[in-house]
């Protein structure tokens, strides 16, 4: 697998995680009363995003070992908007307008922070 | 490991009429996870870092106890578990597509600590995108609101 392909698998990985992470603790709203992690061990969900997120880890690492962090970095923000449609497919969260265009203005922001990196 | 959350106690309720959101412990626990991993990450890099010189002829599995085996890394995957921790307890309480695109705060820590730390020049630039994420970050609040979640 090349860097690129690493770093693109990576983010879609990184981005799964969180929504599984989200499916495993709580796929309705919030938790009300105590958040035990010990029992977050028995959900199937919890252990893909574990899974998800250490291979996410591990290609973050490979393509950052030939590819620049100051072009790698703010490529993560792709991640946003992409939990942003699996939140609606998965977890059926209502993302009002604001919300993506919060999304669009922090991912132009990142982009101008590495700009001038 | 259990985190007691009192959400009928009349004391929060009190208290988070008095300081509308930012005193809502979710809001400590996002906070915290992701300048914690910040943390977390740059103790690791300097860990790896430092202990480069002598993992130079080690096999592959001794080179990774090498470097699991530093203290400074090991400090560092602590503070990354906490605040890993941290951010199952946000996750548990908001919606992932809120939560989510806070983590660009991170840009934001790492920057002013490079500036206020270290004594980074940050060019002019670089201070635009801040305020935009942080425009973007406040858009996203406005945006918690509608959902109430």
């Amino acid at each position: 697998m090349n860097a690129s392909a690493a770093l693109w698998v990576s983010i879609l990985l990184g981005a799964c995680a969180q929504v599984f992470l989200k499916k495993g603790v709580s796929p309705r709203g919030a938790v009300e009363g105590p958040v035990s992690y010990l029992s977050l061990l028995r959900s199937g969900w919890v252990w893909a995003w574990a899974v998800c997120f250490f291979f996410a880890t591990g290609l973050w690492l490979v393509a950052i070992s030939s590819i620049q962090l100051s072009y790698a970095f703010p490529l993560l923000s792709v991640g946003y908007p992409i939990v942003g449609v699996l939140s609606i497919l998965m977890l059926k969260e209502r993302v009002p307008a604001t919300r993506w265009i919060a999304i669009a203005v922090i991912t132009l922001g990142v982009a101008l922070i590495f700009r001038t990196a | 490991m259990t985190l007691i959350v009192q959400k009928n106690s009349s004391e929060l309720q009190l208290s988070a009429a008095a300081v509308p959101s930012f005193s809502a412990m979710w809001q400590a626990a996002a906070l915290g996870a992701i300048a914690l991993a910040s943390c977390g990450h740059l103790l690791i890099k300097l860990g790896l870092t430092s202990a480069a010189q002598g993992a130079i002829g080690l096999g592959l599995l001794a080179k990774i106890a090498h470097y699991l085996l530093q203290p400074i890394v090991v400090g560092g995957l602590a503070v990354y578990g906490l605040g890993t921790a941290l951010w199952i307890y946000a996750v548990s309480q908001r919606n992932i597509s809120f939560l989510y695109p806070l983590t660009a705060l991170n840009y934001v820590i790492v920057t002013l600590g490079g500036k206020f730390l270290f004594g980074e020049v940050i060019p002019s630039g670089r201070w635009i995108g801040i305020g935009v994420v942080a425009i973007g970050v406040g858009l996203l609040q406005l945006s918690a609101k509608e959902t109430q979640a």
